[in-house]
């Protein structure tokens, strides 16, 4: 008797109790009621943990249009150091890498172009020729890539480039389209991941068939790319002749284990609920499996914004994103426990009144979870705030 | 060959633009054109929020939007915006606030497409309605609107108030 009713009392223990949160910060020291901080990037990249520094980038338009900034604070203080201004002109979309040793990469969208520069010291690097948006960035070793969508006709279509680091200088070592023809339609939203064989993975949101479907390609080098596959098990087609195929967005990337990438993205093949966030694994065999949804039942009926996945090398894996479900958007994880997606969790901070959305995410070395949202209030204006989780 | 590769080239937009994007003949126009153009004339906003490839966007148009009497209607006293679901293109709202189209599809927390949103002349939001809908509901909705109903009642209501 007693031990069933152990059992029962583990069994209703909440699953978030496996995380401790610390107190939140607040990232961005300017608000105001017409001040917009935005998290948004291809890859959701806005955090990075570099030798125990961690690094915000974000957009806002205090200055009157939109800039891109980053802050950083050692691990342990209390709060974060005055941000740094990355762009001089209209900024969009930026995302961050770590270097170690408390170094940085950052890259965005600065007037039509992408850029990248190394923090605290190195010059700003045109990443591309012409029109580029929505670009980030992945490390494996000592090799630095960048992917972004860049003008081609009448198209975006994916550019991956292979950067050189030396000192605080980068330079662009190559630049390849993953498809040398010019696109048919839009291309956009690109992630990258690099395995731990070093084979580097490309995902993007892909209109080739008429509806957003999110492809993958993979590449040795990062000069030569795999052909185009689907990252979605569900098949383009229009129904009784009407449309083309189910919606999906923003697909996000993360290296896993020793050899693995995982993928999540927004999907919305189950149309009458909204998007759900949906995952893909590759296991090391540079093939994604069948499409897993990440979310729980609670979540269902409830449209999910803003997804990503995290990963480490030693096998963590977790995925953020927000939903209404409680009714205001809260921001939600769900951990994978080694055979599927674990029950969803509010992230403390993130959860109850007001609206919390818009998360981005990183593991650290010691397996830490470090998250950043978007805390909005129309009067007093929007937080970006950050918490870091430990396990118990 | 030239001009093969023309009518080729053709096709491919038709083709395109026949895959749920705005109902043909209709002067919809990108969100910030379409609050400038509603500032400027007094006219409330007809939002489309629609997604590339959605066959409930597509049945709409094929079904609804292709009624003569509503294209006039609608085309004559809104501001047709169109809107991209699964967009990166930029908007700005009358907030001033930089967002993305796909980004106004969380704002709005859109759960299936198409979405039809009503706005003010400024911009201000009067009432959303998710789905398929008839030539007649558009009509009700028309009514609703520009008859200033919404400052009274619910949709609901005004819709069970009618013969």
């Amino acid at each position: 008797m007693r031990a069933a009713a152990l059992l029962l009392a583990l069994l209703a223990f909440p699953v978030h109790a496996a995380w401790t949160w610390s107190e939140p910060v607040t990232v961005n020291p300017v608000q105001g009621a017409a001040i917009f901080p935005h998290l948004e990037s291809a890859n959701r990249q806005g955090i990075a943990v570099s030798g125990g520094t961690v690094g915000v980038v974000w957009e806002d338009n205090r200055s009157g249009s939109p800039r891109c900034y980053l802050a950083t604070k050692q691990a342990a203080a209390a709060a974060f150091r005055p941000e740094v201004r990355l762009s001089k002109k209209e900024c969009y979309e930026p995302v961050v890498l770590a270097l170690g040793a408390g170094r940085f990469v950052a890259a965005w969208e600065e007037a039509g172009k992408v850029h990248a520069r190394v923090w605290p010291r190195g010059k700003v690097l045109e990443l591309s020729a012409a029109s580029a948006a929505q670009v980030t960035l992945a490390r494996g070793g000592d090799t630095l890539y960048a992917a972004w969508a860049e003008q081609a006709g009448r198209f975006k279509r994916i550019v991956v480039a292979t950067m050189a680091l030396k000192g605080d200088t980068l330079s662009v070592k190559s630049a390849e389209p993953v498809e040398a023809n010019v696109p048919v339609d839009e291309q956009g939203w690109p992630a990258l991941a690099v395995a731990g064989d070093g084979s580097l993975t490309v995902a993007w949101e892909d209109r080739r068939h008429h509806h957003t479907v999110p492809m993958v390609s993979r590449s040795r080098d990062g000069r030569s790319f795999s052909p185009p596959l689907r990252l979605v098990d569900t098949r383009s087609g229009s129904v009784d002749g009407l449309g083309a195929g189910m919606g999906t967005m923003r697909p996000t990337l993360t290296a896993w284990g020793e050899q693995g990438v995982v993928a999540a993205w927004l999907d919305k093949r189950d149309f009458l609920s909204g998007y759900d966030v949906y995952a893909a694994f590759d296991p090391g065999t540079r093939t994604f499996g069948r499409n897993l949804k990440v979310q729980d039942s609670f979540g269902d009926n409830m449209a999910q914004w803003h997804a990503l996945i995290a990963g480490d090398g030693a096998g963590r894996l977790v995925s953020l994103w927000d939903d209404a479900r409680d009714g205001t958007p809260d921001v939600w994880l769900s951990e994978w426990d080694g055979e599927a997606f674990g029950d969803d969790v509010a992230v403390p901070a993130a959860h109850g009144p007001g609206s919390q959305s818009d998360p981005v995410a990183t593991l650290d070395a010691s397996g830490a979870l470090h998250v950043v949202w978007l805390d909005r209030d129309e009067a007093a204006g929007t937080r970006i705030r950050y918490a870091r989780a430990e396990r118990k | 060959m030239k001009l093969i590769k023309m009518v080729l080239a053709a096709g491919c937009l038709w083709a395109g633009a026949a895959l749920a994007d705005p109902p043909k003949d209709y002067p919809f126009v990108d969100f910030d054109t379409g609050l400038k153009a509603a500032k400027a004339s007094g006219k409330p906003i007809f939002v489309y929020f629609g997604r590339y490839g959605c066959a409930w966007c597509d049945h709409t148009n094929k079904k609804t939007f292709s009624d003569a009497g509503l294209k006039k209607l609608y085309s004559e006293n809104y501001a047709l915006v169109y809107v991209d679901a699964e967009s990166g293109k930029r908007l700005t709202l009358p907030s001033g606030e930089r967002i993305t189209e796909a980004e106004l599809g969380a704002r709005l927390q859109a759960f299936a497409t198409p979405l039809f949103v009503y706005m003010t002349p400024q911009g201000e939001k009067i009432m959303q309605v998710p789905g398929f809908k008839t030539v007649q509901d558009f009509q009700d909705y028309d009514r609703y609107v520009r008859g200033g109903h919404y400052k009274q009642k619910t949709l609901l209501e005004f819709l069970g108030g009618k013969s």
